[in-house]
């Protein structure tokens, strides 16, 4: 256990443990753009700076990737920090203009209007989440692409279109995110999971009674085929038997249990 | 007696005929061998003067010859080879106008001392041979005879920081990767020079590649490595092809491979070519790229002697750092620090280019003074220009201007006064240069470099461009320096790598020593140093002018136009590149206020 203080708070926390997640438990603020907690973190926005003072020297980290390893004393919101965050809000108003979080943000960190001129871009802000979202849950992931490549030999429904399903493109002041060649993407199976976790709305999907469209493709929504309930879209649902080395079933939860209760029953002779 | 003839084939005297003069030199040798006294041509790397290039030396007289042409072979076998007589017309000439014939007494090599570049320019780099006959591997041997901790010992007495940019001392990252238990462990050279007018690096690993591989395996052997990889900048194709060579000798006599020397010691070596992004030279960004993902930099608050490439500890230095290992080994640490500073110890390479008459690769000890760099070693400014700032550190480093020559060039002199030494490029300017545009220049390059992962360098440096754009194009405002200011603070405060946390460097120094260059800009849409087109137009004083029509020559545009005697430029036509002004001896042409705005 290793003692830190926080803006003159003393807290204590595990050797390797990350700045933020001592300040949250200790109800102290940090500011976040880029952080989701269930996501390996990537340090883009910078939004979450914090001044680190250890043996006398001072200075600025990102509190979400930095492991506390010793004794140090920080503090969140020196005047150092707070114009910072201000130009950081500044620099990301005029990359996403039509952001609305990110405008209310600037409104309440007190960020300056650049006299520069915007981007015409939309709301995203590049923070990453969604490509780390789809890599991680969504068919994106390393270990799904290998796995789909197995199954297309097994004639999987999903063609395995080389890189991701989202991904940041291009570098430096041109870097945007997007599918491969900014074609629908084949391998996406419509679960939503890069527009949930997006901070500024960016990701469009769009919803009918039927089906969901996102990424500039539409998918069917599968229901249950015993209750009518709602599982997904179809790809997904087929997408998660195949990861679990299944035949879909397309059951819900609740009508899955109720078959097998009732699987397990008949041998026993109660019905 | 024995006479070698040196010829140099490193990039610029490639570029300049230096193969077929080897050529020349070579048939010439044949063509006199019945009288010859035995006499071989080796064609060696880089032997600093480009600029005055292809270089010849004949060897033991340490007779040099500068730009040399196949033509001359001839009379170089026949007089100085055969007769021991100087050819005076490919000699030095000194600025009082005497021949020079050694090496050592041309003021370009005279305040040099080699180290890092100790065989670039006298061995065939080809030829590991060549290498063990100067000294080479003898370092190697006495390592496999110390213990671990002796090495670095030695390395940490020595004082040696890292040669790549940021100056960290080579002994402490060593001692923080031996002392670590975990295997695998790693060493890894980093080549990715990709700076525009810099080829240090590229220089020794072209013109004596076997040091660098010798620096390396020293490095395994102290912190315990069995693997070993060279990232080298893609376009470095001789590079590439240099090191391979190297390796493959270095297998062959059993220096690498299953057992070094017969010990029980393994060691692999590999060259891994680079993904042709500046960011690569970034430590995290480059073993990203090895690993074969894209070459983005990470957070280094683990840092990667801890968990480097794949995780595990690895020690990454550049190649001008591992050069100067065997010496220190040979030499003793002790001996290295008495060279250079008290905190910057050694020498340093420099690629010293731009508007100083001797351009070319230099090797000097830590701590001389940037005039005597630029002016004794680099002859000065051509054209009998003003000195007017040099860029130190490559893209993202800093200026420094006339008023501040006599400091020394060491890390943290450097550091203070807001540039750095980066890995050694030196780009000298004179008084046609503007520093509003040098400034937009680097920022647009660095533009196109940044990762873009992290919202300071990506964001800051594009509005940092616009800025600085209409500036120069005569649409500054008010407010417009305070606002770079702002944002180069906030660049080197948060971003996530050093290339972002040093972007802002060119604007900041720029601003900080020629702010009423950027005023004058903004407030008066003048370019004093009459480079920004849109601000500049060109006339001709017709009480200097001598009507020598060098101006009208090089005009792309013609127009410049003889009238009535005079030599008026027409404005109409006039595009503003500022030839005519460059070319003109006289100074007869002046950038006057004008242009578009
Ligand atoms: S909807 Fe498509 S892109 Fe988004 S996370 Fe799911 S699979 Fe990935
Ligand atoms: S789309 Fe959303 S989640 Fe993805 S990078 Fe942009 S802002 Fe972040
Ligand atoms: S500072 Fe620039 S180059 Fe470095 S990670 Fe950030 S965007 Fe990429
Ligand atoms: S500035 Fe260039 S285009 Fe204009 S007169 Fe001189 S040489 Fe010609
Ligand atoms: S939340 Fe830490 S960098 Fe974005
Ligand atoms: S290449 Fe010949 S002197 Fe540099």
């Amino acid at each position: 256990m290793i003692q830190i203080t926080i803006d003159g708070v003393s807290c204590t926390c595990k050797k390797g443990e990350k700045l933020l997640a001592v300040a949250r438990r200790n109800n102290i603020f940090i500011p976040t753009l880029c952080h989701h907690d269930g996501l390996p973190g990537m340090g883009s926005c910078r939004l979450c700076v914090v001044e680190v003072t250890e043996s006398g020297r001072t200075k600025v980290v990102v509190s979400c990737l930095y492991p506390v390893r010793g004794e140090i004393e920080v503090v969140t919101n020196s005047e150092r920090i707070l114009a910072h965050r201000k130009m950081i809000l500044a620099l990301l108003r005029k990359r996403a203009p039509k952001s609305d979080v990110i405008a209310h943000m600037c409104e309440a960190f007190g960020a300056p209007d650049l006299p520069v001129a915007s981007f015409d871009g939309g709301k995203c802000i590049l923070c990453g989440l969604c490509v780390r979202a789809c890599d991680l849950i969504g068919a994106g992931s390393v270990a799904t692409r290998t796995l789909l490549k197995k199954l297309a030999g097994q004639g999987c429904a999903y063609p395995v279109a080389g890189a991701g399903v989202i991904a940041m493109v291009s570098r430096g002041t041109t870097k945007t995110v997007s599918t491969p060649y900014d074609e629908p993407s084949e391998i996406c199976i419509g679960c939503g999971g890069c527009a949930n976790v997006c901070p500024t709305g960016e990701i469009t999907v769009t919803e009918t009674e039927t089906g969901r469209t996102i990424w500039g493709k539409e998918f069917k929504f599968a229901f249950c085929k015993e209750c009518g309930e709602l599982l997904g879209t179809d790809k997904e649902v087929r997408y998660a038997a195949q990861r679990s080395g299944r035949d879909p079933d397309f059951l819900c939860p609740a009508c899955r249990q109720k078959r097998s209760a009732d699987a397990m029953a008949e041998p026993f002779g109660r019905r | 007696m024995t006479r070698t003839i040196l010829v140099c084939c490193g990039t610029g005297c490639r570029a300049n005929g230096g193969m077929d003069v080897s050529l020349a030199l070579t048939a010439a040798v044949d063509a006199a061998a019945a009288d010859a006294n035995v006499c071989c041509v080796t064609e060696t790397g880089c032997s600093g003067l480009c600029e005055l290039g292809p270089l010849v030396r004949i060897m033991p007289d340490d007779i040099m010859y500068y730009r040399v042409r196949p033509s001359d072979a001839h009379d170089i076998i026949q007089k100085t080879v055969l007769e021991s007589e100087p050819i005076e017309r490919l000699l030095f000439k000194d600025s009082s106008g005497n021949h020079v014939l050694h090496q050592a007494d041309n003021p370009f090599y005279g305040h040099q001392k080699k180290i890092a570049l100790r065989n670039v320019g006298i061995i065939d780099s080809r030829s590991i041979d060549e290498y063990i006959a100067h000294g080479g591997y003898s370092a190697l041997a006495r390592a496999l005879e110390m213990t671990s901790d002796e090495i670095i010992r030695e390395v940490e007495e020595s004082g040696i920081r890292g040669r790549g940019g940021a100056g960290f001392p080579t002994g402490r990252k060593w001692r923080s990767a031996a002392v670590l238990e975990s295997s695998p462990k790693y060493v890894i050279c980093n080549g990715d020079e990709g700076d525009p007018g810099a080829f240090m690096d590229g220089s020794i690993m072209d013109g004596d590649p076997h040091s660098v591989l010798e620096g390396m395996m020293i490095g395994a052997l102290a912190i315990g490595a069995e693997e070993g990889f060279l990232y080298i900048r893609d376009e470095y194709i001789q590079a590439v092809k240099s090191m391979k060579k190297a390796i493959r000798a270095a297998e062959k006599r059993g220096l690498l491979g299953e057992s070094i020397l017969g010990t029980n010691r393994k060691l692999y070596f590999s060259v891994v070519r680079g993904g042709g992004a500046f960011v690569c030279g970034e430590s995290t960004a480059l073993m990203s790229s090895i690993e074969g993902n894209v070459g983005e930099p990470r957070a280094k608050y683990i840092h990667s002697v801890e968990k480097g490439l794949w995780g595990c500890p690895t020690v990454i230095n550049n190649v001008e750092t591992w050069a100067n290992i065997p010496v220190i080994i040979n030499g003793g640490g002790k001996k290295f620090a008495e060279i250079g500073t008290k905190d910057s110890t050694g020498t340093k390479v420099f690629a010293l280019v731009g508007k100083v008459k001797y351009t070319g690769l230099v090797e000097v000890p830590m701590g001389i003074t940037l005039r005597k760099l630029i002016f004794e070693i680099g002859g000065g400014i051509p054209n009998n220009r003003k000195f007017k700032a040099v860029q130190t550190g490559g893209p993202s480093g800093g200026c420094i201007p006339a008023s501040l020559l006599d400091i020394p060039v060491d890390f943290d002199t450097l550091k203070e006064y807001g540039t750095m030494m980066g890995s050694g490029g030196m780009i000298v300017m004179d008084d046609h240069s503007c520093m509003v545009e040098f400034a937009r220049y680097y920022v647009n390059f660095l533009c196109g470099e940044s990762c873009g992962k992290c919202t300071p360098c990506r964001e800051g440096l594009r509005h940092m461009r616009s800025i600085l754009t209409n500036i120069c194009n005569g649409y500054g405002r008010e407010g417009d320096i305070e606002l770079l200011e702002m944002i180069g603070s906030t660049m080197i405060d948060c971003s996530l790598c050093a290339l972002g946390s040093s972007a802002p460097n060119p604007v900041l120094t720029t601003i900080r020593y020629f702010r009423e260059e950027y005023e004058a800009h903004i407030r008066e849409h003048r370019c004093p140093a009459g480079v920004c087109k849109a601000l500049t137009a060109f006339s001709v004083n017709h009480a200097v002018c001598k009507g020598c029509m060098a101006c009208t020559a090089v005009c792309p545009t013609r127009a410049i136009v003889q009238l009535n005697g005079g030599f008026p430029i027409i404005t109409k036509s006039c595009n503003g590149c500022g030839s005519c002004r460059d070319v003109c001896r006289f100074n007869a042409i002046e950038a006057v206020k004008g242009g578009r705005v």
